[in-house]
């Protein structure tokens, strides 16, 4: 099983263009990163001068009050966003002049999303959810899919449940599914916005053993938005935000 | 990908029965409409059969509970006729073509049936006056006076439905009845075979049609004599005053009517066409009814799901990948909907349903087809618009 992940990260990344190694090139960097809403009456500085690096094989933290700009911080990385001011890199490549398309085609390749209230689609069985971001992959046949997403589901212990809905799943099971289809395209990055939010103390340490697990032994680069600092002592480093500031 | 928009729309197939169930009954409605304007423009474009230009119908009428002896009304035919401007001039009965009068009847040979057919009153001159295309056999002449059967000539479909591949001309047939038992004067003998007409109305199917001969001898009084007239081009109002005042020198009780075919023929065209426009109409109003329902529906559709168009921009899909995943789906639960109505609208070309043919009905259920995927094509055009520009880091955030 794991050699099926590692091929699929193998045949989906690109290598550095920095010419770093891959162990220590960044992953990820955001260079004074400033993202600003702006309403006719208020403007509401979400994010101030951020510059951050996220290495390849991290395990990231961030911390901080609500409102302090974590999720717009993630949504950032996750180039779902775009920063009022700054860069992003990706692999050293900046990608503020990126098309909608290229931005796309990144997010599929390269970044795999666990959210807090797991977003599965409730019509799609566990296979179908699971199977969701190689829909955007058109090369890939139905078979190829299907065999990475069973895959995927056994990494998260869930092999058993492919036929499932997600209402017949436990909250902790829902968020393995989401972790599953996170892992299933073979990103380099996994942006976790609050995973164990929604769940209770028991399941919360499930999904973070999982999120260790492969951190330590896929080596995939994780960066998890958490309130919780006991979680988040166990992660390689702890980023903290107050205000939209970076403040240690 | 469409295969993953079959497995969503049959996962959320309750949800999108309200949806199936508006396409199915606008294909219905479609179909239905659609089947009657294509038979009714076929009917349009087919010929008449025959030339109602410069024809006239001109009515003699006795007066209440009077009758005209022949002696007199051939009389006032000869004179007519010998009027400048006129052509021909033919007596026959008082279902002349466009107005609303008909007589019909079944007739039978041997183990065969003939459909309602249309049975006319005409004398020698008909054919001329009407300018009839003949395909088998002459028109009646005087040479028919001894005939010891009453000689008809036959519209093409009836020749077919009566005698098939068979020579038609000389044969004899009777009217259709059940105990056999016919009198001479309704024995009827082939003397010619003419072309479909359509003398109900512009819109109308050719109708099997069935001239029997007036004789010429014939001591019947009439109350009321119907006239065609053919006039030279250019005919008018002077022409029919002339004919009024011809007939009422030979006697002044009688009065006369003349009216242009053409117009009782755009007079009939007016009537024809107002509950075909009428449907039309009610269609188009239920399409515009449905195309609103589904545009609603789309819409809410959408606002119940931007979290799920943040996921997927997430996942990888772009702006315009959504828009298409959204008209897609509308495409597959139209294909759900149009599979059920042409399920039943496949019933009528196979049943050949109100003895119409096949071909109306396939272009119909073809026309309905493209109607219905472009209608909600177009209903789901700007709702796939809307979802292709959700913001994906707002549409995640809200959930």
């Amino acid at each position: 099983m794991e050699n099926l992940l590692a091929s699929t990260i193998d045949t989906n990344s690109q290598p550095p263009l920095n010419g770093a190694t891959a162990a220590t090139a960044p992953v990820l960097q955001l260079t004074n990163i400033e993202k600003v809403y702006q309403t006719a009456t208020i403007e509401t500085v979400a994010l101030n001068r951020v510059n951050l690096t996220i290495n390849r094989g991290e395990f990231v933290s961030i911390m901080g009050p609500s409102g302090c700009g974590k999720s717009t911080l993630l949504s950032l990385m996750g180039l779902l966003d775009e920063p009022t001011s700054g860069t992003i890199e990706v692999d050293g490549r900046p990608v503020q002049s990126y098309s909608d398309k290229e931005l796309a085609g990144l997010r599929n390749l390269k970044i795999g999303f666990v959210f807090q209230s797991y977003h599965l689609i409730n019509d799609l069985s566990v296979l179908d959810n699971v199977e969701l971001p190689l829909l955007y992959r058109p090369k890939l046949s139905g078979r190829e899919r299907r065999q990475r997403a069973v895959a995927a589901l056994d990494k998260v212990g869930l092999s058993a449940r492919t036929g499932h809905f997600p209402s017949q799943l436990s909250g902790g099971q829902r968020q393995r599914v989401a972790i599953a289809r996170a892992l299933v395209g073979g990103p380099e990055i996994i942006l976790a916005d609050e995973p164990t939010g929604n769940l209770d103390s028991v399941m919360g340490e499930e999904i973070m053993d999982l999120l260790l697990g492969l951190n330590k032994t896929e080596g995939v680069t994780i960066v998890m938005v958490t309130h919780d600092i006991q979680q988040a002592m166990k992660t390689g480093r702890v980023v903290r935000f107050f205000d939209g500031s970076q403040v240690g | 990908m469409l295969r993953h928009l079959f497995t969503l729309i049959w996962n959320r197939k309750r949800s999108n029965l309200l949806l199936i169930s508006e396409i199915f009954f606008s294909f219905v409605v479609l179909f239905g409409v659609g089947a009657v304007v294509i038979t009714t423009a076929k009917n349009y474009l087919a010929p008449h059969g025959f030339n109602y230009e410069q024809v006239w119908r001109l009515q003699v009428r006795a007066g209440q509970g009077l009758t005209m002896p022949r002696a007199e009304l051939d009389d006032v035919l000869r004179q007519v006729k010998a009027l400048p401007g006129v052509q021909t001039v033919a007596l026959t009965s008082g279902n002349t073509p466009f107005i609303f009068n008909n007589n019909n009847s079944f007739f039978g040979y041997k183990d065969k049936q003939s459909p309602l057919t249309n049975v006319y009153d005409a004398d020698d001159h008909y054919a001329t006056a009407m300018q009839l295309q003949l395909r088998e056999g002459r028109w009646f002449a005087p040479a028919d006076d001894g005939s010891n059967h009453r000689p008809v000539v036959i519209s093409q479909d009836l020749r077919e439905s009566l005698f098939g591949n068979e020579p038609a001309l000389g044969k004899i047939f009777t009217y259709s009845k059940p105990d056999k038992v016919t009198k001479p004067e309704d024995e009827f003998v082939v003397m010619g075979v003419v072309e479909k007409v359509r003398m109900e109305s512009d819109f109308s199917a050719p109708i099997s049609s069935l001239w029997k001969r007036l004789i010429p001898f014939d001591t019947t009084h009439w109350e009321t004599a119907n006239v065609l007239v053919r006039v030279a081009p250019g005919s008018g109002g002077l022409l029919q005053e002339k004919i009024a005042r011809t007939v009422a020198s030979v006697t002044r009780q009688w009065t006369t009517e003349v009216r242009v075919m053409n117009d009782e023929r755009i007079n009939r065209r007016r009537y024809t066409l107002v509950p075909v426009v009428g449907l039309a109409i009610i269609g188009l109003f239920l399409i515009i009814n449905v195309a609103l329902g589904l545009f609603g529906v789309l819409w809410y559709n959408i606002s119940q799901r931007r979290a799920e168009i943040g996921l997927r921009r997430a996942m990888g899909a772009t702006g315009a990948s959504i828009g298409r995943q959204f008209l897609g789906e509308m495409m597959v639960v139209t294909t759900f909907g149009v599979l059920l109505g042409g399920l039943l609208a496949a019933q009528f070309p196979l049943l050949h349903a109100f003895d119409q043919p096949a071909q109306p009905y396939l272009l119909a259920i073809a026309a309905a087809t493209g109607a219905v995927y472009l209608i909600t094509a177009l209903c789901a055009w700007q709702p796939s618009r809307l979802a292709a520009a959700i913001h994906p880091a707002v549409a995640l955030r809200e959930e």
